[in-house]
């Protein structure tokens, strides 16, 4: 009956392609990491030299004694000593007054901006869906994974859209009967190619999967069905199986942010084949009593981070690993009457890991010379991109991007 | 077989028809239905069958609207809330700063979350509706409209003119493109949508004016920048009464001055632009080659639209005649077609209910679940609405469909319910963990207490006893064709295991299961 087989078995003629060069198992990989709601970037990385700081912020400004001082200038949240030791190591790369021209201040619009990488929010494809369709043509679906129940918009791709799961135990054809293995085997033979032995056109790895503008010429609806619904049985498989053998030895919190990268780290030491996975650690939409609620979020983060990181160490892949955070907006200068802050516009970013140049890029933002209330950019994030695509993953920026941005050398 | 679209009007197909022909008209035409249903709309007739779609007899408002959602109570509830925001503007001035802000956004807070609410309620009264109906084209065409002048609730906010627009489309299901049109620029949830209201002489907002030409009408290429600009002038000076949902065309912050448009000069309002589109020849075929993607298939032959754009003309933009053509065409029941459009996230659900004959599905479940198949009504993604066809399918959504499948056709189990609702919620808000929390326990409750569907109507226990015959039932149930001998002999095959001293209801769930859980069944 159902023999199971690999991506690369599907195709003998991509096989080589596929595994090493495309999706190696030692190649460089991203992880994306969405700090939902818009995060303060100004109690993040906090001004501290600046008496206008406090002025706007009487009530939330963060004390000089309650900082981790990067310069004479800013510092970091105390909630985020391990941040703040990864500077010191110079394996931080902070990124101040990031934005983008015309700034938007719906949290929907806006992240579709940041994951669409298109500031008139008219592309329907993500800036990770294009790096997977330009630069990891061949590569297995799992080149990209989401750890969200919804496939993140920066996934969205002609070709290769990448998988999402909310949780491995979802991510499966869920059989509550009995006899749940030969369920299980009858699913698996209805859910492959017509002939086992020989695999039909239009039902490997080197083909696109999904997208309206993509799929392959002449495909047929049903042959394309089937070729997702091999690429979902396969995979899932796969990262079940993974999931389930590779346990960490660091210990993890308990929050969504601790499990989701909890759930990475171990997929990375299982060798997928994946480029870019993508986490969300959500609540910063901070317009009320936000002291208490901003420090948890960012200890939160800090935590889940350090383990995180301790675990690639003791797996020897951290340096393979290079994570970015990104929120869609930064908030108000000002403090409001509910001891929070509203919609704003430019914030900092974060990139961790071995291979980042550790060290405050841009300048922060004058908090005097404002935009309507709001901190004006001087860095757009497309340049950040732009330096992860090219000095990370090693691809031409420009047509992911659909334009050319000036990089920083924070990486590569 | 290549369709024949080489005379004028598509060439008809006799009156005589196959029950297979009969399911996928009204596959395509509505949601399908379940045996009895396929055998009655079969025994019209083609032409008789076309006719009861495109003339139902159930009226317009044949279903009671939410009781905030009816005119009257609308307006009621916008005067009731401009009196509470008043007397909450005059409390608030002797307050100190912080009480006055305190007391403004729970205000506020306590308005979203009456509009999230309601934007549930409207939800899943349509959903019903489209499940219910006895109109299943008007629907169909509702919610093509819906997409095609694609209008989000999450920038709109107010439920009650989500379902006015609703409205607004089921009355103009079958009639006149170029009518909707034109009220479509006096529509308030549109007007919110595209920025309509904020346009006045001077300041021009191009938003409207740009869509309607790119995306509602004439399709990109049509048209120079310099149109739009133009047009934009033309499209200012619309009010909308946010307290009453009144729309009026101020003609003082109109542009009451000259334009030039496709090369036409006149001191043009939003209707006289209207009026221009229409004369242009691309608007003869935009619609109609949409219409035909819809219904049929992706990338119709030139000759095809050809024929329809000129039944569009002579009908003057009415929608009936074009559906009527369709439908009746040869082209539309051929081998290219039949079973070979991928279900989007809405049809499959609601489709898969009538296949299982359910008319009460869990309540808030179907919200929950197009959610995760990408398809949720009233929330198209931006102003160019879904993309259909392969854009519903990848590796996460292919699984869902299977498992949504797997929770309607066994009942509530442990672990086959949807993903818990937590954190990233698509609703409107994001301050409202208290409120999600509680709209995930209703969902929970509804879960668990889902008892799945009538397996002895679905299935007798006669019929059981022959695990060949039960699957070919259920084929025709799910399938309305016969499949391919790899699908039927699995199935088989797997009935015969399942055959003990008695097959069970639990066990005819499984084998429904199963039989969802393939790529075939994602096809329409």
């Amino acid at each position: 009956m159902f023999v199971e087989r690999t991506f690369a078995d599907l195709h003998v003629g991509t096989k080589d392609l596929a595994t090493q060069a495309v999706t190696g198992k030692d190649g460089t990989i991203l992880v994306v990491l969405q700090l939902a709601g818009g995060n303060d970037g100004l109690n993040t990385l906090v001004p501290f030299a600046d008496d206008a700081y406090y002025k706007a912020r009487p009530r939330l400004g963060k004390k000089e004694k309650e900082i981790i001082k990067l310069s004479d200038h800013v510092g970091l949240n105390d909630s985020m000593p391990f941040m703040g030791s990864l500077f010191k190591e110079g394996n931080l790369g902070v990124v101040q007054g990031v934005g983008y021209p015309n700034p938007n201040r719906s949290h929907f619009v806006s992240t579709s901006i940041w994951e669409t990488a298109d500031t008139q929010n008219r592309s329907s494809t993500g800036w990770i869906g294009r790096y997977f369709d330009n630069a990891c043509s061949g590569s297995d679906p799992t080149v990209g994974i989401s750890l969200n129940k919804t496939q993140p918009e920066s996934f969205g791709a002609a070709k290769n859209p990448g998988v999402c799961l909310s949780s491995p135990e979802l991510y499966r054809w869920i059989h509550g009967g009995g006899e749940k293995a030969q369920a299980e085997e009858f699913f698996a033979s209805l859910n492959s190619p017509e002939d086992d032995d020989n695999p039909v056109d239009g039902a490997s790895i080197a083909m696109p999967a999904g997208g309206k503008v993509g799929g392959l010429e002449g495909e047929s609806n049903l042959a394309f069905l089937e070729r997702v619904a091999m690429d979902a049985r396969v995979s899932s498989a796969k990262i079940l199986e993974l999931a389930s053998k590779h346990k960490t030895k660091v210990n993890y919190e308990g929050t969504p942010i601790s499990r989701s990268l909890n759930m990475v780290s171990r997929l990375i030491a299982g060798g997928m084949p994946t480029r870019v996975y993508y986490v969300s650690h959500g609540g910063f939409d901070t317009h009320n009593q936000q002291v208490n609620s901003h420090d948890r979020l960012l200890g939160q983060l800090d935590r889940a981070l350090k383990s995180f990181f301790a675990d690639l160490k003791a797996q020897g892949n951290d340096k393979r690993v290079v994570l970015m955070t990104f929120s869609e907006f930064g908030r108000r200068v000002g403090e409001n009457a509910s001891a929070g802050t509203d919609h704003g516009r430019a914030s900092c970013m974060f990139l961790a890991g071995d291979a980042v140049k550790g060290g405050l890029y841009g300048s922060y933002p004058s908090l005097t010379e404002l935009d309507q209330g709001d901190l004006k950019h001087n860095v757009d994030f497309r340049g950040v991109y732009a330096s992860v695509l090219e000095g990370w993953l090693n691809t031409s920026s420009k047509p992911v991007l659909r334009g050319d941005f000036s990089k920083l050398g924070v990486i590569g | 077989m290549q369709p024949d679209f080489s005379s004028a009007m598509l060439p008809a197909a006799p009156d005589q028809w196959t029950l297979q022909e009969a399911a996928h008209l009204l596959r395509r035409a509505g949601f399908g239905g379940s045996p009895k249903d396929i055998e009655s709309f079969h025994a019209l007739g083609r032409y008789r069958a076309v006719e009861s779609l495109l003339a139902p007899t159930e009226p317009v408002d044949a279903f009671t609207l939410p009781a905030w959602a009816n005119r009257e109570q609308a307006a009621a509830d916008m005067k009731e809330r401009l009196e509470q925001l008043q007397a909450m503007r005059r409390a608030t001035r002797d307050l100190s700063p912080e009480d006055a802000d305190k007391t403004r956004r729970e205000f506020n807070q306590k308005q979203q979350r009456t509009n999230r609410q309601h934007g549930i309620e409207a939800q899943g009264w349509w959903f019903r509706r489209m499940l219910k109906t006895n109109a299943p084209l008007r629907e169909k065409m509702v919610l093509f409209w819906h997409d095609h002048f694609a209008t989000s609730i999450q920038k709109v906010k107010q439920p009650v003119l989500m379902v006015m627009q609703n409205e607004l489309f089921r009355r103009h299901a079958t009639g006149s493109f170029k009518e909707l049109t034109h009220a479509i620029l006096m529509d308030p949830a549109m007007m919110l949508y595209l920025d309509t209201q904020t346009s006045k002489k001077g300041k021009p907002n191009e938003n409207f004016a740009r869509e309607v030409m790119e995306l509602f009408t004439l399709g990109e290429g049509n048209y120079t920048e310099q149109d739009i600009k133009e047009a934009a002038r033309a499209f200012t000076g619309y009010n909308l009464n946010r307290f009453n949902g009144a729309v009026v065309h101020n003609k003082r912050q109109w542009d009451g001055g000259e334009k030039t448009i496709f090369g036409k000069t006149g001191k043009f309002d939003g209707d006289g632009v209207i009026d221009l589109i229409f004369e242009k020849e691309a608007a003869v075929r935009y619609v109609p080659r949409k219409l035909w993607e819809y219904f049929a298939a992706e990338d119709p032959p030139e000759e095809g639209v050809d024929a329809l754009a000129k039944s569009f003309k002579a009908a003057d933009f009415k929608v009936e005649p074009l559906l009527r053509e369709i439908f009746r065409s040869k082209a539309f029941y051929s081998d290219k077609i039949v079973r070979n459009q991928i279900k989007g996230p809405v049809q499959f659900l609601v489709q898969m209910l009538k296949e299982l004959e359910l008319e009460n599905p869990p309540q808030g479940y179907t919200v929950d679940a197009q959610q995760q198949l990408g398809q949720v009504l009233f929330m198209p993604p931006n102003v160019a609405g879904w993309d259909w066809g392969k854009a519903w399918i990848n590796t996460n959504t292919l699984l869902t469909r299977y498992n949504v499948a797997g929770f309607i056709t066994k009942g509530a189990q442990e672990s086959s319910k949807l993903a818990a609702n937590d954190g990233d919620d698509a609703m409107m808000d994001m301050e409202m963990d208290r409120k999600q929390m509680r709209v995930a326990n209703v969902l929970d409750r509804a879960q668990r207490n889902w008892a799945g569907p009538d397996y002895d109507k679905i299935a007798p226990r006669a019929l059981r006893e022959d695990p060949e015959k039960l699957v070919d039932s259920l084929v025709q149930r799910f399938f309305q064709a016969p499949l391919g001998g790899k699908e039927r002999g699995a199935f088989v095959e797997y009935a015969v295991s399942k055959k003990g001293a008695i097959f069970t209801n639990k066990e005819v769930g499984e084998l429904c299961h199963l039989m969802m859980s393939t790529p075939h069944y994602q096809l329409d």
